[in-house]
């Protein structure tokens, strides 16, 4: 993770030091079902610090969550530890620092009562209004409740903040999404089949409590729980299994996604990708205005973006923190130092800094304005602004060039094109970005020998250190032999000795390529692609068209000397769907004085002493 | 949880005392800590042996488990059976950690031996 003296800027110590524990004699859990407005049962574990007196008032922090509020551990790890111990945020900081906390288990999943249709949908969020009312109206409340969580529980707390309910005073979703379609399910267009496939398929057995789906993903948890952790008074587990009967109506997206292409398909009940999203419920979140801290990393699927775009979009009070680590920051993920073992801040003191953002908004009033936090890569600095992009931010060119070059000079030839017969054993593996969002860790190693499978263009060697901060976007002219394909393009920097690496990545399904001018549903800095089946069409075989899309969002610095290198493929065997379906296309891009492809690549233009 | 993970071998010694009586094939395991609940079911016990111990074969023994004394009794008829067992609880917790950090660092094939556990 960042560098641990990378101290200017560093979010974790402008939220502040951490304070004495307020209670330090650890926590209590108890557990007990809580009816919402329909009826239905959500199974609740609640931690509360130990020697908390009768006439104390205290905070409550609530996670909701689709994978098991708590454990039933296997012996003999059920023997040293208690239920809540796997779980995060850590309930012994939680509850040390004078707060109550409760993880839920969504209706339809775990040990609560009730089906889903879809994640994140209407009732689940609105079930949050009822537990909250619930919250408090217990003994032990001071009538504040705030919410985190990490990727499906941090979209859970963000969405918490809809509810508009006076109690709400702040929100904290970590490697959220703001976009499902294009941040998850179909970045580019193109369908994450291994992610949503594997995803469906763990949820669905979460749900009939079957811990046996662990071994194959994540053999760790597989070793330690032997399932879902029922509520106390329920001793004869009467209601555990009649929770788990209503959960065979569940639905799960794969089954409902992989016949389908664009963003305006019906999927489960009828609804689109657009209705569970974030920004499609906006509105309900602003008119909370409650303070939101959003934070996430460079190499975490496509909530990098989210963290830009949330950023840009949500006028709510907010800090957002971009930084270099896997998807919940369980391991350290920057590419440029991949022996890095350790991860810092700890998580400890990771939770810590949420309780101090916590604090502020119940007792400091809260925080003002907007402020984004970010890691510049090979600089290893923290970087902070109150604009995106940030002050300086502009595009350079760089044109796609003879003998496989990259150059900031526009080529004068009329003619000028590389031919690549797409190899669909192209792969980035499976430490990637995408399957990152199963807890993997992230790693992109060995790109020399990736990429001479991909077509390929390197810069000249940079004459000085140059920060790039924000999305590349990618202009191809492009003809295929086939009307459907996919371009996966990845960014990378070649250093003095040759070694090779990964920077981001932009992938594009070629039906979607037509560049909207209309505004948006939020605001964006690349190229608008509505993903919509009325704005697609076929590619024409043998005639060139332009492709125009956005990579992942990055801050990275090319340092003196070194080079730049892209590498297009048309594949990504391992993660992404293969378009088409069937066929061997080969595609011909344009390098020439009509038809100049080229990368904008966005730099921080440095200030003038 | 990675925190506890490097204290977890010497929390397991520490928690549960084996004791071995070889005279009447038989050994005892107490829990210390208190235990919310049942101690364990019978079956949990032969799915830790196989999942952590490297347990590989079906080993009859009789097993009770004492809720409100924390004790475990295995009792075992043959003396080489008694003695496959007694050698396996030897390295058991600290095998149980080993396979959950080399599981943590992204090593699935430490599994592959481990049969199914049907639970």
């Amino acid at each position: 993770m960042t560098d641990p003296n990378a101290i200017k800027n560093n979010p974790f110590k402008e939220l502040g030091e951490i304070p004495e524990k307020k209670y330090s004699d650890g926590y209590i859990v108890d557990s007990t079902y809580i009816p919402v407005r329909d009826g239905v049962k959500i199974a609740a574990t609640i931690c509360l610090p130990k020697g908390l007196s009768p006439d104390s008032k205290i905070p409550a922090v609530i996670t909701q969550t689709r994978y098991w509020r708590a454990m039933e551990l296997r012996i003999p790890f059920r023997w040293i530890l208690d239920s809540m111990a796997t779980n995060a945020p850590n309930p012994e900081v939680v509850t040390s620092r004078g707060y109550a906390l409760i993880y839920t288990d969504v209706r339809g999943c775990g040990a609560s009562f009730g089906s889903r249709i879809t994640p994140f949908s209407e009732d689940e969020v609105k079930d949050g209004y009822d537990i909250t009312d619930w919250i408090i109206k217990q003994p032990w409340s001071d009538g504040n409740v705030v919410s985190k969580g990490i990727s499906y529980t941090g979209t859970t707390a963000e969405l918490f903040a809809r509810n508009n309910h006076q109690a709400i005073k702040a929100v904290i979703p970590g490697h959220g999404f703001w976009d499902p379609y294009t941040d998850v399910a179909f970045p580019g267009g193109c369908f994450d089949n291994a992610f949503i496939q594997l995803w469906s398929f763990l949820g669905k057995n979460l749900d009939l409590n079957n811990p046996r789906v662990f071994r194959q993903i994540r053999p760790e948890a597989w070793l330690l729980t032997k399932g879902v952790k029922p509520v106390k008074s329920d001793k004869d587990l009467k209601f555990f299994h009649e929770a788990l009967g209503q959960h065979d109506a569940n639905m799960y997206v794969y089954e409902h996604t992989l016949t389908e292409n664009f963003r305006d398909d019906q999927i489960l009940d009828g609804s689109s990708f657009d209705d569970f999203s974030i920004f499609d419920r906006k509105d309900e979140i602003e008119r909370s205005n409650v303070p939101v801290l959003a934070w996430c990393s460079w190499l975490d699927s496509g909530y990098c973006d989210a963290i830009i775009h949330r950023f840009m979009n949500l006028s709510n009070p907010q800090i957002a923190i971009l930084g270099d680590w896997t998807h919940g920051a369980v391991e350290p993920a920057n590419q440029f130092f991949p022996s890095r073992t350790s991860v810092t801040p700890t998580p400890k003191d990771k939770v810590n800094a949420w309780m101090n953002f916590f604090d502020k908004c119940i007792y400091s009033g809260g925080i003002q304005g907007q402020v984004i936090y970010y890691y510049t890569l090979v600089e290893e600095q923290w970087k902070k602004s109150n604009v995106w992009p940030p002050i300086g931010h502009d595009y350079q060119k760089w044109y796609f060039s003879e003998k496989f070059t990259l150059a900031r000079k526009k080529p004068e030839n009329d003619i000028g094109e590389d031919i690549y017969k797409i190899n669909f054993r192209a792969t980035t593996g499976r430490n990637n970005r995408w399957w990152a969002l199963l807890g993997l860790p992230i790693t992109y190693e060995n790109r020399a020998k990736v990429d001479e499978k991909l077509l390929c263009y390197t810069s000249q060697s940079f004459e000085e250190d140059t920060e790039i901060t924000g999305q590349i976007i990618l202009c191809l002219y492009l003809a295929s032999t086939h009307e459907d394909g996919a371009v996966f393009a990845y960014f990378e920097d070649i250093d003095e000795e040759g070694n090779i690496t990964y920077i981001t990545d932009g992938q594009f399904r070629l039906i979607h390529r037509k560049v909207l001018s209309k505004e948006p549903p939020y605001k964006i800095l690349i190229p608008y692609h509505s993903y919509k089946k009325e704005d697609s069409a076929p590619l024409i075989p043998g005639e060139i068209t332009e492709v125009k899309f956005g990579f992942h969002v990055t801050s990275v610095l090319i340092k003196k000397g070194h080079k730049i290198k892209i590498a297009i493929a048309g594949a990504d065997k391992d993660t992404f769907l293969r378009y088409p379906s069937e066929g061997k296309p080969t595609i011909t891009i344009s390098r020439n004085s009509v038809n100049s492809s080229y990368l904008d690549i966005p730099i921080i233009k440095k200030e003038k002493n | 949880m990675e925190e506890i993970i490097p204290s977890l071998k010497g929390m397991l010694q520490e928690a549960i005392d084996i004791t071995v009586n070889a005279s009447n094939l038989t050994i005892l395991m107490t829990i210390k800590k208190d235990i919310e609940g049942i101690v364990a079911d019978s079956e949990e016990i032969v799915v830790m042996l196989k999942m952590y111990g490297g347990l590989r074969e079906e080993i009859p023994m009789e097993i009770d488990v004492d809720n409100a004394t924390q004790i475990i009794t295995l009792k075992f008829q043959k003396e080489d059976d008694f003695n496959k067992i007694e050698k396996v609880l030897e390295t058991l917790f600290d095998n149980a950690v080993d396979l959950l950090v080399q599981t943590m660092d992204g090593d699935f094939n430490c599994i592959r031996d481990i049969p199914n556990i049907d639970d």
